[in-house]
């Protein structure tokens, strides 16, 4: 694209007040480059001024000198244009009043004494804003070779119906898979589920036989019994899937990295890479790498995860004191199997059980803890099965026993009902001992509501086993991407099948897998199926993105994707390792495979590369590069005492709309800090962080999102990646008689804007008192 | 308390508490805003969020024996703050009607003053008694006067003669002459015996059975009962139960607690009047009607008023909060009775006073099955608090409950 520039400056919003627009003009000038002011740019009469220079063909790069470009994003779009806008408002003249940093007088602005730190602010936003129209290019979409629009359901049970049925209606060819013989999962086998409408109190046949005759019904779902994954390979919008039966063992059944054990050798020393690979390939003897695909495998587009869970067996040591080895002692899934057969009886003689005992947590007084994996769900299903003790019996007494009770929504209302149930007793408290007596079993329990050391006596007792996500024990997905088969720290999950519950339901650390039902966290059937909506449509939109070549979330839409220069690859596998995605495959020699549809944009691998060869259309090593070498850092050639310069790396998704609201507060920081939004902090070349400290900055701070087990990065991996290449990089400063300190990470939540002034002041600071770069000037 | 207690939940009472206004007992979570609310609950282990789970769980042994169930003066307040609908008041009531009917004996006469549809049986008894009664006076004089001279000649300077009316006053209305005094006594007097004795046996349970509990409970610093330590702290809470100091703490229900206190010292009132007449007749020998200027006339009326205005004030009241406060058969019985026994009272003496002789005797009629119902039913009706929560407030002084 021939690139035509320009330059307009909107004096509105007190920018025109705050700062000389005449030297502020002067900047593009100098470079020979139109620039236009207006008294209010985002004004019909504003766009109109740009879209006619568009259209008479004399520009189609510009800088827009106003507000942050989280605001009127959609105001100044030009298509066909490339835009950058310089934040004058919300970063510079908002928060730096001319109270605090007064403009100066005509004849301070040539001596060497005087200097604005806010008009320098402006001119260098400018000019870093001009650099990058230069360096940047715009996105052409990636095309798959080949397509599919396809959707994958991995589970026959409710959730999987239920997203298949969505999707399928829709107008989706579905293939549901399933392990089992049947359709159905656990809910088949209940005796009744809990109440799904008004007034919310009476247990209901389960909804599975209507679903699975709807399923039946639909031509364009394809269901596939006693089948399961074999591998997926590929990449959404063309994921290769190779089904086989359950148990069978297949070439294309996906290759499992080494177990831990088998990395070191005999004396316990991590082996060498070479070795390691040679013992994956004897672990994965016949299977077929994971680049090879299966000729035979169908194609598909996105695949929902709905494969369940099981419950948790409650055993051993740690709960022999529920008397978890006595026959009438059950868990409430074993209950659930009794009840679902005919009246409530005991498994040791099949006499009525009429006095059932519920243990909602392990007790012992130790904690309040409940079983793991237990939750609402379980608090429920005692209620329900507190029910049919009392549908069954007359006379029938069901005792709850819980450290807590939790029926969120409208399941209060059953809850209501149970407990106003002349036969249900229910109390707080700590479940003691189980013991058995006079031909049944006596259930202590203290710190009860009745008071300390409460026994019953009951016929049975049923302990709460919790929701175990099927993913706990096998990657299910099987995907055959050179990170593993399985999701990557599922453990911070509790190993439900996520990648962070909060902010991106649904989604996995894997594009185009999405999680629905039990598999994310414990689920009732009607949450499920609720669920299931929730993934049936980020299956489709990651369909819908990826045959436009873009990014399915959280930059949605975003077209560009990692190009690689591969003639400088040194096939150190960086970027594979550290993609938290894990898009990248790389082959035998260690030459990465992009997957751009796996592909978040998140530029992890861009941060990791230690040769700098990959790049996006508009976000470089380069383009940021540059626009650090476009800061103006004045020295004692040009100031008696030159202000200090510091750079600041912000990761655009929570910390840089942090900095918007700090300016939109007028809150007040040091002027002398540049800052530059990424991508996400992982994306950072160590190599910028260098170049600025080379070009005689005084200290580089990286201002990204909360890292560690309940991140808040936006790619998961990216602010952890950054503070540990922070880390080595202070290494490298030393041995060049840098102050590791002048490199600096630090992490915000988007609702802590007021820390961002303490920081970035403490932060500059901290360097003052270190003194100025010792290579300023050079 | 380290022993284990084992809970016997017990379908029947909580069937029964239901039946008897606790309707919402289990309704109750526990959050114990209700002990909190409570202004004359003890700050050591306060009720009513302990006899609320208690009572959801139907635990029968450990509510009758509870003394706290009767240092509730069904204020009203926990009901009212209750956030999830249960009325504590009310289940209290209710658990407090259940001891009651626990502690008497025979217990079918109590299940039958809790039971509407003992009513016919209940008040058709009594009905039919004093008509008897008052048949054999109005028609069988003579032959009376016959036997009570033959049995007891001029005993006791004639005070022994069937006939109280006054001689030769003619124009007075004298309800003797239409239910003798000797039949009145001789109906009431054993009543009042078997009541005592009702109340005797009850009590000696109730006071065991509330000492266990609070040592059980650790609700009491003492370890033994002594009776007659038991007997001056009854003293020492006289003043209270007078004064009403623990009813008058309450918020909600606070317009209760005058219609109480005046109908407390009406029956004060009509105990004295009943003594003091009792007492002229048959050591003075001078029967009644009295003149209206007697100062004897002047407290029964004055105490007749009360009871009158009182027990129709507690009526009204309840009436007027049937969405608030659940008022169940057992407590409409009581009121009523108490309200016919002063209504037809005072109408018997305003008709005695317009000389409607008919009219007078009928109410006169109405006024004896009431004080029937009354007295008869003391030990088995919600009346029966009078004895139980004076105790129980006399044992949570002695038993130093704080």
């Amino acid at each position: 694209m021939d690139k035509k520039y320009g330059v307009y400056i909107c004096t509105g919003c007190g920018i025109g007040e705050a700062l000389d627009m005449e030297d502020l003009v002067d900047v593009p000038d100098e470079e020979g480059i139109n620039c236009t002011t207006h008294p209010f740019l985002c004004s019909k009469e504003g766009v109109e001024l740009i879209q006619k220079d568009i259209d008479d063909g004399k520009v189609n790069a510009m800088v827009i000198g106003a507000c942050s470009r989280r605001v009127n994003f959609d105001v100044f779009n030009f298509d066909g244009c490339i835009v950058e806008r310089a934040n004058l408002r919300e970063g510079v003249v908002w928060p730096h009043p001319r109270d605090t940093y007064p403009m100066l007088e005509e004849d301070q602005k040539d001596d060497e004494e005087h200097f604005d730190p806010v008009q320098m602010k402006a001119e260098d936003y400018i000019k870093m804003g001009m650099i990058r129209l230069e360096k940047v290019k715009i996105p052409e979409a990636y095309e798959l070779e080949s397509f599919s629009k396809k959707i994958l359901v991995l589970g026959g049970g409710v959730t999987g119906m239920a997203a298949a049925l969505d999707a399928a209606k829709t107008g989706y060819d579905v293939t549901i898979v399933e392990k089992q013989d049947a359709l159905g999962g656990y809910a088949a086998k209940l005796r009744s589920q809990m109440p799904v409408a008004e007034p919310f109190e009476a247990l209901q046949t389960p909804v599975v036989a209507d679903m699975v005759a709807e399923v039946e019904g639909m031509s364009n779902i394809d269901v596939r019994t006693a089948t399961e994954v074999a591998r997926i390979a590929g990449q959404p919008g063309e994921f290769t899937v190779t089904f086989k039966k359950p148990g069978e063992k297949i070439p294309f059944d996906v290759p499992f990295p080494l177990p831990e054990e088998m990395l070191v050798d005999e004396n316990g020393k991590e082996l060498d890479a070479e070795a390691q690979h040679e013992k994956y390939l004897e672990y994965n003897e016949g299977r077929e790498d994971i680049l090879q695909l299966d000729p035979d495998g169908e194609l598909y587009g996105a695949v929902v995860l709905a494969a369940g869970w099981r419950p948790d067996a409650i055993e051993g040591e740690e709960y022999a004191h529920l008397g978890v080895d006595l026959t009438n002692v059950v868990t409430n899934d074993e209950f659930e199997m009794i009840a679902a057969k005919g009246k409530i009886v005991r498994p040791s003689d099949g006499k009525e059980a009429k006095n059932v005992v519920f243990i909602q947590s392990p007790g012992k007084d130790e904690d309040d803890a409940d079983f793991e994996y237990a939750g609402s769900v379980t608090s429920q299903v005692a209620l329900k099965q507190a029910r049919y003790v009392r549908d069954d019996y007359e006379d029938g007494k069901a005792y709850v026993i819980y450290q807590h009770m939790r029926t969120p929504g409208l399941q209060e209302y059953f809850y209501k009902s149970m407990q106003q149930e002349d036969g249900v007793f229910m109390t707080k408290g700590a479940v003691t001992e189980v013991t058995e007596k006079s031909g049944g079993l006596e259930v202590t329990a203290t710190s009860t509501l009745l008071g300390e050391n409460l026994a019953i006596q009951a016929d049975m007792v049923v302990v709460a086993a919790g929701m175990v996500p099927a993913t706990k024990d096998d990657p299910i997905i099987n995907l055959a991407y050179r990170q593993g088969p399985g999701f990557r720290d599922n453990d911070i999950f509790g190993q439900y099948a996520d990648s962070n519950y909060i902010c991106f339901p649904y989604e996995t650390q894997r594009t185009g897998i999405y999680a629905a039902g039990t598999i994310r966290r414990a689920m009732t059937i009607e949450e499920s199926i609720e669920d299931a909506t929730g993934a049936a449509l980020k299956a489709i939109q990651c369909i819908e993105s990826a045959n436009r070549g873009m990014a399915v979330h959280p930059r949605s839409g975003d077209m560009t994707y990692p190009d690689f220069f591969f003639q400088r690859c040194t096939q150190c596998k960086r970027c594979t390792v550290e993609c938290p995605f894990g898009a990248l495959d790389d082959d035998e020699k260690g030459t990465p495979k992009a997957n751009p549809t796996r592909c978040r944009r998140c530029g992890t691998c861009m941060g990791a590369c230690p040769e700098r060869i990959i790049s996006f259309a508009d976000y470089s090593i380069d383009s940021i590069g540059s626009q650090v070498k476009a800061i103006g850092v004045p020295s004692e050639d040009d100031y008696d005492e030159p202000p200090f310069r510091f750079l600041c790396l912000i990761c655009e998704n929570d910390a840089f709309p942090a900095l918007d609201m700090v300016g939109m507060n007028r809150m007040d920081y040091s002027p002398n800090v540049r800052f530059i939004p990424v991508r996400c902090l992982g994306s950072v070349n160590t190599i910028w962080i260098k170049d600025s400290l080379a070009q005689g900055m005084d200290g580089v701070i990286l201002i990204g999102c909360k890292h560690g087990d309940d991140y808040q990065c936006h790619f998961v991996k990216g602010s952890e990646l950054a503070e540990v290449r922070v880390k080595k990089i202070g290494d490298a400063l030393s041995s060049l008689a840098l102050e590791e300190e002048r490199v600096a990470f630090a992490e915000v939540a988007i609702d802590e804007y007021d820390k961002l002034p303490e920081i970035i002041n403490a932060f500059v600071e901290e360097v003052e008192d270190l003194g100025p770069n010792p290579f300023k000037g050079f | 308390m380290t022993e284990k207690y084992l809970a016997q939940p017990d379908l029947g009472f909580i069937a029964q508490v239901r039946g008897l206004g606790g309707e919402t007992l289990k309704k109750c979570y526990q959050c114990a805003t209700c002990s909190v609310a409570c202004p004359i609950a003890p700050e050591d282990s306060p009720f009513p969020r302990k006899e609320m789970i208690a009572a959801s769980w139907g635990l029968k042994d450990r509510l009758i024996s509870s003394g706290d169930i009767w240092l509730c003066h069904q204020c009203g307040d926990c009901t009212d703050l209750c956030p999830r609908g249960a009325a504590p008041g009310d289940v209290l009531s209710a658990v407090r009607a259940a001891a009651i009917t626990e502690y008497a004996t025979p217990k079918a006469l109590a299940h039958a003053v809790n039971d509407p549809k003992k009513l016919p049986f209940i008040l058709g008894i009594p009905a039919i008694w004093f008509a008897i009664l008052a048949f054999i006076t109005m028609n069988g004089g003579e032959t009376m006067s016959k036997i009570f001279h033959a049995v007891f000649g001029d005993m006791l300077g004639g005070r022994l003669h069937w006939s109280h009316a006054h001689e030769g006053a003619e124009h007075v209305i004298s309800h003797a002459n239409f239910v003798s005094t000797w039949f009145v006594d001789m109906t009431f007097i054993p009543t009042a015996i078997f009541v005592t004795v009702v109340f005797f046996l009850g009590l000696k349970n109730f006071i065991t059975g509330i000492h266990e509990n609070a040592v059980l409970e650790g609700k009491t610093d003492k370890t033994t009962l002594d009776y007659k330590e038991l007997g001056q702290a009854l003293i020492r809470v006289l003043p209270t139960v007078l004064k009403h100091d623990k009813f008058n703490e309450c918020e909600t229900n606070k317009d209760r607690a005058t219609p109480h206190m005046m109908v407390l010292f009406a029956f004060i009132g009509l105990a004295v009047v009943t003594a003091v007449c009792g007492t002229l007749l048959y050591v003075g020998n001078l029967p009644g009607p009295y003149s209206q200027l007697n100062p004897i006339k002047w407290v029964a009326n004055i105490a007749g008023v009360a009871l009158v205005i009182g027990s129709g004030m507690m009526i009204k009241n309840r009436l007027d909060k049937k969405d608030d406060q659940i008022t169940s058969y057992k407590d409409w019985f009581i009121l009523g009775v108490v309200f016919t026994l002063g209504l037809t009272g005072m109408l018997t003496e305003m008709t005695r006073l317009a000389h409607m002789q008919a009219i007078s005797y009928f109410f006169y009629y109405l006024h004896l099955i009431a004080i029937f119902e009354l007295f008869f039913f003391l030990p088995f009706s919600k009346m029966a608090h009078l004895v139980y929560r004076l105790t129980a407030m006399a044992y949570a002084e002695y038993g130093n409950r704080k």
